[in-house]
């Protein structure tokens, strides 16, 4: 049941797009507060926050549908990569970061969503699923947007960013 | 109150598994990437929480019990898959996950994964493997390869070869063998998933990267592949690991046998037992 030609597979593609993107920034935020990082922790909190809106507004798009949604397994999601498009690189985050790379990780997972419903919006040929796909690209660009004006605010961090005079390293 | 959609997704409650424990793992461990896998997988089978046990034994890796929702034991180094033996066959009615790193599971505790593989207790042991002590500060573990360098203690390398914890099992006798890669939370949950309902000894290798002590593991993500096919036929396990390089991913083996599960014995009352402890009388 893809998300190229059933409209259900397709919100739920959405609902959980937008649910594991928010899951991800609540990780990514107790991470920076567990490692003293209250800045990029408080960033990571408020981009959950704005998931966690987004995410309310596809339970709302799929609400509106008769008929109900699939209830897909984790595998049986048809997502470009490994996980979720929206899902931040738990792999870029440092116990360092700035607000600057917080940012960067973010833009990088709205321009995976954006990827994602755009193309389905150019392969689909289901009207319907077509013209949401087109809405909801247009939001995600638009957040990508936004992130790119939020990132000039901050200078580009110094290359020694991740220099830790204690850092974590073999001991023995 | 969740809408019918939420409540129709039964994905979306793998939230329900975490507890409210921040996880203390460095940022970008792998390790997050199992816990939110075995979340995931929890719901998907629509497990209960206060039927899960999962049982752990000391490391990064063996922190994972706290960080759900289900009841969990946080025993001995290495000592996990005893504990969850002897919790499987007391209480076959709980869905019991051990969990562990590769010091934890394969040095520490190697001997019981050995005869935990062969006695096949209705049991899952995920093993999270990044090739390193990681919670000591860096050690070369048993999957360390062997010119290593990165620990003061083996400067040269250990010059041992890595123990091959898949060749293990199923030469001791695990009915069910997989590997997986915890970058890949959605193909490791079905893997997981797999294993929590397949009946008997279930190990799953997961390789999950250590960000802060072997950094050059965020490689890995470019040197996993697809490529294992599930056989219940010994020799062409052993046939598929000997091409294996070690980042193969998929269910390997999976042969159900008859699973280690001893008649109960009637219970008896503490004077009973103390009577039978008496030398003379």
């Amino acid at each position: 049941m893809s998300p190229l030609n059933d409209l259900g597979s397709f919100l739920a593609h959405a609902v959980v797009l937008e649910d594991e993107a928010a899951t991800r920034y609540r990780e990514l935020a107790d991470a920076m507060a567990v490692h003293n990082n209250p800045e990029v922790e408080e960033l990571f909190a408020k981009m959950a926050g704005y998931s966690e809106m987004h995410r309310a507004e596809a339970v709302a798009h799929a609400e509106q549908r008769a008929g109900g949604l699939p209830d897909l397994k984790p595998w049986e999601f048809e997502w470009p990569g490994d996980e979720s498009p929206e899902s931040g690189r738990l792999e870029s985050s440092h116990y360092l970061m700035t607000p600057f790379h917080a940012l960067e990780l973010a833009l990088e997972a709205e321009e995976g969503a954006l990827a994602f419903y755009s193309s389905i919006a150019s392969r689909t040929h289901d009207r319907a699923i077509r013209e949401l796909a087109e809405e909801f690209s247009a939001e995600e660009k638009q957040h990508a947007e936004a992130l790119k004006k939020w990132i000039a605010q901050y200078p580009e961090p110094p290359e020694n960013w991740d220099d830790d005079l204690d850092p974590p390293v073999p001991i023995d | 109150m969740n809408s019918a959609v939420e409540e129709h997704i039964t994905i979306l409650k793998h939230k329900d598994f975490k507890s409210d424990y921040k996880p203390v793992w460095c940022a970008g461990c792998g390790d997050f990437g199992v816990l939110n896998a075995l979340t995931k997988a929890m719901a998907a089978l629509e497990l209960k929480p206060e039927n899960l046990a999962m049982i752990a034994g000391i490391g990064c890796s063996s922190r994972i019990p706290a960080y759900t929702s289900a009841y969990g034991f946080h025993g001995v180094h290495g000592r996990a898959l005893p504990l969850a033996t002897g919790l499987a066959v007391s209480r076959p009615e709980l869905t019991v996950i051990a969990t562990g790193g590769d010091g934890d599971g394969f040095s520490i505790g190697g001997n019981h994964f050995l005869h935990a593989c062969r006695r096949n207790a209705n049991l899952s042991y995920l093993v999270m493997d990044n090739a390193v002590y990681g919670m000591t500060k860096g050690q070369a573990s048993p999957t360390t390869a062997c010119d290593w360098t990165g620990s003061k203690l083996s400067p040269q390398g250990t010059g041992q070869p890595p123990l091959q914890p898949l060749e293990i099992a199923l030469a001791a006798g695990a009915p069910f063998i997989a590997r997986a890669f915890s970058n890949s939370p959605n193909e490791l949950a079905r893997i997981v998933a797999e294993a929590i309902e397949f009946e008997g000894f279930a190990f799953v290798q997961i390789l999950s990267p250590c960000i802060t002590f072997r950094p050059e593991q965020l490689g890995w993500k470019k040197r996993v592949h697809e490529g294992f096919e599930p056989t219940d036929d010994r020799a062409a396990a052993f046939a598929a690991l000997a091409e294996d390089d070690g980042f193969t991913t998929g269910v390997l083996y999976r042969a159900p046998r008859p699973r280690y599960q001893p008649e109960r014995r009637e219970s008896v009352d503490i004077e009973t037992i103390q009577k039978r402890f008496e030398v003379c009388s």
